[in-house]
């Protein structure tokens, strides 16, 4: 308190009417939104594709990563069954790796808990200053890395989570999500094209149902299954691209 | 009275032959009196009006009991002469469910106990598990829980500079500090995923290693911090009006605060230099240089005051913990399914608003046997009762701002 | 009939209106031209013998229709300027700039449910809104607004004011005790305690100026004024105006002396029951007794409609139109298509995405601008009301502010220590002002 009486109310009417002029905090909100922060922990949804059937594959990294487990699939999986309950949590584990398997054609290592090999950086490195260490050029960097390393090893993937930003589960699901990504050497080559064979005979004879059961099986469903065999042949080259991608 | 069986207060019924609580529309006597005979001597003598004296029922909607307190207040004019706290408005049995879930279950349990400082409820539930598992705790990763908290601690302190001064009737510094909040509240956002339960700390660690979202914000914020708290607080500490109401009001002795078992600001306010960062060092605060603010007036200017003292100290802790954070891991290796042994453990923080404690007991299964919560607001709480009484309304309100209760913790 | 009732609710709401407002109008303007016709002669010989009567009606139905628009930008003032400062934006949706936002507001209340709680006092529950609003519109009647337009110039103008405005604590006692709720009498006994308080320092402190004017008439204490702004009361009387401007904070129980209302105390003190319009009273009430505050500080102490220099009014601008004869026809013919097009020509050039019409509207609307400010110019000049009416609303708008301003940035004091202030330091201080003006008084005159 000062001693002359009165100073404290006139230098907090100052300080006011200086705010009065500032700019101002307000997010007018249904105009302007905020960015959900990327680690958001929100609302959970299950999100559908063009075709109406569930983007979710079931793949259990999510339930993984829930700390409190709260999270539990259920709904349809890549087989068409419906409302599916899983079991104790304790073989969440040993789902994943069979969810990621059936969804990718190929063992994936559960690297999370596991030893890793290192690699040397300097290649990475470059990848990563030719493409600005940015997220948004993800699918390029893996490619150029697969390119580099022959696959992509999870020391690289760790790399790359450090320097762009993006997590690693994000980096993970890509790499595990795009068909021409290896996580392994391709020694394994032989095993994945088949099983990369046997599941498109799957998604094909799936989307087929399917199509009979939409358009009552007279219905253009040949298309789908022409463009995904065709897109999923063995001989295809790793640039090429998934047509569901 | 005296031949009630025993559970009769349950009994929640109205009896329409009682007087005291017939509304009699033309005499207008409809008083807070509780339909139930008096159950201690205590209440038989507080529901017992005096010459002169009325009762008000103040809360639990009322607009500066601070969530949902309910105080029956025995007034003489405007001067209080008794009151009476009636909790449990906002009770959810929170000890209950945690014995319930496993151990990483708790974890979200315990966030919104308090929700404006989530993390140090969280923090002794962690600390207790970690002792009972015998686990040790990465270093970055205790370096990246201080420096959340005293993120969090700083949150806590801005709301509380303007839930005071809106508690004595400025309207403008609640929504200064409501600013302030948000940006530290967008921070932790990005640190943890979450705006205000941050559930952040895990067993053995905490849930993400810091980003580059939050790391620019929070370097952004630390530049201008101590000039904007700064220039927030001018519209306050320097006012006549404000200064004059605070200074000398409900003030408390050090033997009574201590007696209290009060802890925090509001001991410190009472010169009583207890910390519980440095009288029981937990985490990596031996290594971190910080004073501890305090003041001897013990009324409430001094219990604003140490809480303006106690953000420019969490702004020095968070400084070191930027430049002294090392490499590493952020969690400890443990198993997915938590089984301790059997055993007690006990852990406590010191918080924004004192001390946070928790106790477990474990009997060997994948679930808390015991979960015993300790909340500083609830001990608080219990200043009220001598504090309030002789002041007016006005005074009594401030009395109650000035303890910085948080009606989530006090009813768990 | 039934035909006749669907095509009705089929109407848009403006239509409605209209459907029900034409047809009354049309006939009270029959009746009304009957009425002139039959007995049109004793009516004007009656109101022309008792002009006063007239005066009466004119002016009571005028301070009745200005204390709405008043009370309305006051509310919006005070949400917008508060939320200004606290770095908020405040209301913005209704209107430009959110300035029917109180219009809005007095829509709801309109709307809102006419409850009066169990065990209130029905009848005085009902008055006690009338009672406050009555008493503030009653003050409005004698403030001099500009030379001429005024509701009433009494010689006791001041005490009348002082008289009526001290009614109002009359009804808020009324509310805080019929309410049957003990937070509302304990808002209607402080605001007792504190009108009562602050009333004695608030008379005494211009007693001072009294003595200097020597007339209690409003009117003739601005028309002292007039002249250089030296001449207003406030050079003469500082210590006099600063007691003045705190009792009246006080008696207008605006922050830091809302003690009335304080809502972290005693809820919404006198006001914790009331809803619906009779709270709207309250409300329209208290902003228009900010205004009547504001006005009477203007009038008292800052020279009330005088501007701040001799202005030299009237000027009469010499303009005859008739002069110019049939080129006045032309000109009201040609000038304006001309200086909409002038007018929209930048736009239509500058900005290449915007259509023809567009730029024509905007050159219509600059031009219908252009025309308003042209006029409201001229009746500046050459009107002496005018330019008063405007000196002295933005005189009075500027101390709304100030109130505003102080609600923005001071927390509110406690009961006893705003009672000791009025006791222990307005009320001796209005004393010394008082003794010190008239010993100055004394040995000037000798």
């Amino acid at each position: 308190m000062s001693l002359v009486p009165g100073l404290g109310i006139a230098k907090g009417m100052a300080l006011t009417l200086k705010k009065f002029f500032e700019p101002k905090a307000t997010i007018k909100y249904p105009e302007v939104r905020l960015d959900v922060p990327p680690k958001f922990r929100g609302r959970l949804q299950l999100l559908y594709d063009e075709y109406g059937t569930l983007k979710c594959e079931t793949c259990f990294q999510c339930a993984q990563a829930c700390p409190i487990e709260c999270i539990d699939m259920g709904g349809v999986d890549t087989k068409g069954r419906y409302h599916i309950h899983w079991g104790a949590p304790e073989t969440y584990g040993e789902r994943r790796d069979e969810s990621a398997l059936r969804r990718s054609g190929r063992p994936v290592p559960n690297q999370a808990y596991e030893h890793f090999d290192p690699i040397h950086p300097d290649a990475l490195m470059a990848i990563l200053e030719r493409f600005d260490f940015d997220p948004k050029n993800m699918l390029h960097i893996l490619e150029s890395t697969q390119a580099e390393y022959g696959h992509l090893p999870v020391a690289a993937l760790k790399l790359i989570s450090q320097k762009t930003g993006a997590w690693y589960a994000m980096i993970y699901g890509a790499a595990s999500y795009y068909r021409h990504l290896r996580l392994e050497p391709p020694s394994a080559e032989p095993l994945a094209a088949a099983t990369a064979d046997a599941r498109a005979g799957r998604e094909t004879t799936f989307l087929a149902s399917f199509d009979a059961a939409l358009f009552g099986g007279t219905a253009p469903g040949a298309s789908h299954g022409t463009a995904i065999a065709g897109a999923e042949s063995p001989g295809t080259a790793p640039g090429a691209g998934p047509a569901r991608a | 009275m005296t031949a009630a069986p025993p559970h009769d207060h349950l009994h929640r019924e109205v009896p329409s032959d009682d007087p005291r609580v017939q509304l009699d529309e033309a005499a207008g006597t409809f008083e807070p009196v509780p339909p139930y005979p008096p159950r201690t001597e205590r209440e038989a003598e507080f529901y017992t009006l005096g010459d002169g004296e009325m009762f008000i029922n103040m809360g639990p909607q009322h607009p500066s009991t601070h969530g949902v307190l309910r105080v029956v207040l025995k007034l003489d004019g405007e001067n209080v002469v008794d009151l009476d706290p009636v909790l449990g408005y906002l009770h959810r049995g929170v000890e209950k469910l945690c014995e319930n879930a496993d151990y990483h279950h708790t974890i979200a349990y315990l966030d919104p106990l308090e929700y404006i400082s989530s993390l140090f409820c969280e923090w002794p539930g962690v600390l207790a598990f970690e002792k009972l598992l015998d686990v040790e705790v990465p270093r970055r990763a205790e370096y990246i829980r201080v420096l959340a908290t005293e993120l969090n601690r700083i949150l806590s302190h801005s709301l509380f500079m303007g839930w005071m001064a809106l508690d004595l009737g400025g309207l403008t510094p609640i929504l200064w500090s409501f600013i302030e909040r948000d940006e530290i509240a967008e921070m932790l956002a990005s640190l943890t995923g979450q705006r205000l339960l941050f559930n952040y700390l895990r067993i053995g660690g905490v849930n993400g290693d810091l980003n580059h979202d939050f790391m620019s914000r929070l370097g952004d914020w630390m530049t201008r911090a101590t000039t904007q708290i700064d220039n927030n607080l001018g519209l306050l500490n320097q006012n006549e009006i404000f200064v004059r109401r605070m200074r000398g009001l409900g003030t408390m002795d050090k033997e009574t605060a201590f007696r209290m078992a009060m802890t925090g600001p509001n001991l410190r306010a009472s010169g009583v230099p207890l910390d519980f960062r440095r009288a029981h060092p937990y985490s990596v605060f031996p290594e971190l240089e910080f004073d501890i603010p305090t003041r001897d007036e013990g009324d409430c200017l001094a219990r604003y005051l140490v809480r303006i003292d106690e953000i420019k100290q969490s702004l020095r802790i968070i400084d070191q913990c930027l430049h002294n954070m090392p490499d590493g891991p952020i969690m400890a290796k443990l198993p997915r399914l938590l089984r301790p042994r059997p055993g007690r453990a006990y852990a406590a923080v010191e918080g924004p608003r004192g001390q946070y404690a928790a106790y477990v007991i474990s009997d060997g299964t994948d679930q808390p046997f015991r979960m015993r919560i300790h909340d500083p607001s609830f001990v608080h709480l219990q200043a009220v009762g001598t504090l309030m009484p002789g002041h007016l309304i006005a005074d009594a309100m401030a009395v109650m701002a000035s303890l910085d209760p948080i009606m989530g913790g006090v009813d768990k | 009939m039934t035909a006749m009732a669907r095509s009705f609710s089929r109407l848009t709401l403006g239509g409605k209106i209209l459907f029900t407002l034409g047809p009354i109008l049309f006939l009270l303007t029959i009746g009304l031209v009957l009425l002139i016709a039959i007995a049109g002669k004793p009516i004007v010989d009656f109101l022309a013998t008792n002009i006063w009567l007239v005066r009466f009606v004119v002016a009571a139905t005028a301070v009745l229709l200005m204390s709405v628009p008043t009370a309305f930008l006051i509310i919006y003032m005070e949400m917008k300027i508060i939320a200004l400062m606290n770095l908020r934006i405040g209301p913005d949706r209704v209107g430009p700039f959110g300035s029917l936002m109180s219009v809005i507001h007095g829509l709801k209340v309109l709307a809102k449910e006419d409850f009066s709680p169990t065990g209130a006092d029905r009848l005085v529950f009902t008055l006690a809104p009338v009672a406050v609003f009555m008493s503030t519109i009653m003050a409005l009647l004698v403030l001099p607004f500009a030379p001429g337009l005024f509701g009433a110039d009494m010689n006791i103008g001041l005490l009348y004011l002082f008289a009526v405005s001290g009614l109002s604590v009359v009804g808020l006692l009324m509310a805080g005790w019929s309410s049957f709720n003990k937070y509302s009498l304990l808002g209607g006994l402080r605001s007792a305690a504190q009108v009562i308080s602050y009333e004695i320092p608030l008379i005494l402190s211009v007693v001072g100026l009294l003595l200097l004017a020597g007339t209690m008439s409003l009117n003739q204490i601005v028309v002292k004024q007039g002249g250089w702004f030296w001449n207003w009361y406030v050079f003469q009387q500082p210590l006099g105006a600063l007691i003045f401007f705190i009792a009246a904070t006080a008696e207008a129980n605006r922050t830091p002396f809302d003690l009335t209302e304080a809502d972290s105390e005693i809820v919404a003190g006198f006001a914790t029951e009331y809803s619906g319009m009779r709270f709207g009273f309250f409300f329209f009430a208290e902003y228009v007794n900010v205004f009547v505050v504001s006005g009477l500080i203007v009038t008292l102490f800052f020279g009330g409609w005088n501007a701040p220099f001799p202005w030299p009014w009237p000027i009469t601008l010499n303009i005859d139109p008739g002069s110019l004869g049939l080129g006045l026809l032309f000109a009201i013919l040609i000038v304006p298509p001309l200086l909409i097009l002038a007018l929209a020509a930048p736009f239509y050039l500058g900005r290449s995405s915007m259509p023809w019409w567009q730029a024509l509207i905007i050159g219509f609307v600059l031009f219908n601008l252009l025309v308003i400010v042209a006029i409201t110019g001229w009746a500046f000049v050459s009107w002496n009301w005018v330019a008063g009416l405007m000196v002295f609303l933005g005189k009075s708008y500027l101390f709304v502010f100030t109130f505003v301003w102080m609600r923005g940035t001071l927390p509110r004091v406690r009961i006893d220590q705003l009672m000791g202030f009025a006791w222990k330091w307005l009320l001796p201080a209005s004393l010394l002002n008082l003794f010190v003006t008239a010993l100055a008084l004394v040995v000037v005159n000798k």
